[in-house]
């Protein structure tokens, strides 16, 4: 029949959810639909960052660009990402990117006047936009017993002085890292773990433990009322074969068996604050659509163009 | 832009500009998943040029429509992921929320170690 395509649609279940960190599966579907997931929440979901310094004084003993790169790294809350534009696309100011749509203007001012040394922080960094600020790193479980700090940016003697005029600006990870509001997105295929008993049961109780022990992450274990071998964590297997190795070694191939599920994958998102974990998950599924709306309305068919020779070239006798 | 012929519309290269194998995988999977298509397949020229093409060929469908129901089913499966991922936080954040009264309910004194949501 026409027009019945295989499509599947997937499934999510969340295990962990903090601020800034989010454990999901993702069941019936393909690696390369995750694998797209994950690429966009690393490189392509827009955040601010700050883009433009403007120093005025700077008699600390970093210099001018040191200092510019370690603000531009700063993490700034950006929930209003999505909806701002890019500076170059802005038509409200005249092209500067300066305007009050496109960008957000940060100020620091300090001055060491005692003899300790003065520690300048992003906390020191005052943003003209309150939704827009340095993120906040505090812990609840409150492991820093002095008050909470944030990221230092340089460290000032008596006299020394800094004072300068930044603005943060929309962009994208893959112009630059500054701007990823992913620290790491992982995902791993969901083990199968299937133990042969017969042939379990023909290990001694010494093998048996050799056999829990040769793995590097806790996998297997001893279960203390039955002396059987079980599978107590399967998904801090990490595909090391060293149990197979191991289970060759003493001689009984195919002790266990573990595969590796194809369309099941157990996402781990961490941000670096800038973005809720959550938001940052639905945000890239939103910046995937967009692309492939750009794909599907795109009517352009250039003809006769210089890169179809080189694609003609490439493809052999496509 | 596609590079096709004039005669034959069922089979079709699609040079897309500034993607990468983000979207060219997952385009390329859904494809796949088209009973229509009998062979597609990505490629990218040179991994400093920001470009990748896309070669569908479909048994007797304009390869260009194909491409454009791909992009579609590719869409909808997005938009699937969304609405379930936005009902599994909802539900985890009740299901936590009801664990958060139990327990306090249930202690007298104020767990330190009691993490926030």
């Amino acid at each position: 029949m026409e027009g019945i395509s295989y499509q599947r649609f997937p499934k999510v279940k969340i295990r962990e959810l903090k601020d800034d960190y989010a454990k999901f599966e993702l069941r019936d579907t393909d690696a390369s639909m995750a694998n797209a997931l994950r690429r966009v929440m690393i490189s392509e979901v827009p955040t601010i960052a700050i883009d433009l310094v403007e120093i005025e004084v700077n008699s600390s003993v970093l210099n001018d660009e040191f200092i510019a790169h370690r603000l531009g790294l700063i993490p700034l809350t950006s929930e209003r990402a999505m909806s701002m534009r890019f500076s170059r696309d802005c038509d409200a100011c005249d092209g500067d990117g300066q305007c009050e749509f496109c960008s957000v203007e940060f100020h620091l001012r300090a001055k060491c006047i005692s003899d300790q040394t003065l520690d300048v922080t992003s906390k020191d960094l005052y943003s003209s936009d309150h939704t827009v600020v340095p993120v906040d790193f505090t812990d609840n479980a409150g492991y820093d017993s002095t008050e909470p700090r944030g990221i230092i940016i340089v460290k000032l003697r008596r006299g020394q002085e800094l004072r300068l005029r930044a603005i943060a600006r929309k962009g994208i990870g893959k112009d630059h890292a500054k701007w990823s509001p992913a620290a790491t997105v992982t995902f791993m295929y969901e083990p199968e773990i299937h133990i042969n008993e017969d042939l379990m049961e023909s290990l001694t109780l010494e093998e048996k433990l050799s056999f829990v022990e040769s793995s590097p992450t806790k996998v297997f274990d001893i279960d203390p009322n039955t002396q059987q071998v079980v599978v107590v964590d399967p998904e801090a297997y990490t595909y090391d074969d060293e149990v197979l190795k191991k289970a060759e070694a003493m001689g009984k191939p195919g002790l266990v068996e573990i595969y590796a599920k194809e369309d099941s994958f157990i996402f781990t998102v961490e941000s670096t604050g800038a973005i809720k974990a959550s938001q940052l998950v639905l945000n890239a599924i939103e910046i995937l659509k967009q692309k492939l709306d750009a794909v599907r309305l795109s009517e352009d068919t250039v003809e006769a163009d210089d890169q179809f020779g080189e694609l003609g070239a490439h493809m052999q006798g496509g | 832009m596609e590079h096709g012929s004039f005669t034959d519309n069922s089979v079709a290269t699609f040079s897309l500009t500034d993607e990468d194998h983000t979207i060219a995988n997952a385009v390329r999977f859904t494809l796949n998943q088209d009973p229509r298509v009998t062979f597609c397949g990505y490629s990218i020229p040179h991994p400093s040029e920001a470009r990748v093409n896309i070669r569908v060929e479909t048994t007797g469908d304009p390869a260009r429509e194909v491409l454009k129901d791909a992009c579609q089913n590719l869409m909808l499966m997005c938009r699937h992921v969304r609405c379930t991922f936005d009902k599994a936080v909802e539900d985890f954040k009740a299901s936590n929320a009801v664990k958060a009264m139990k327990i306090d309910s249930q202690d007298s004194s104020g767990d330190d170690s009691e993490e926030s949501e």
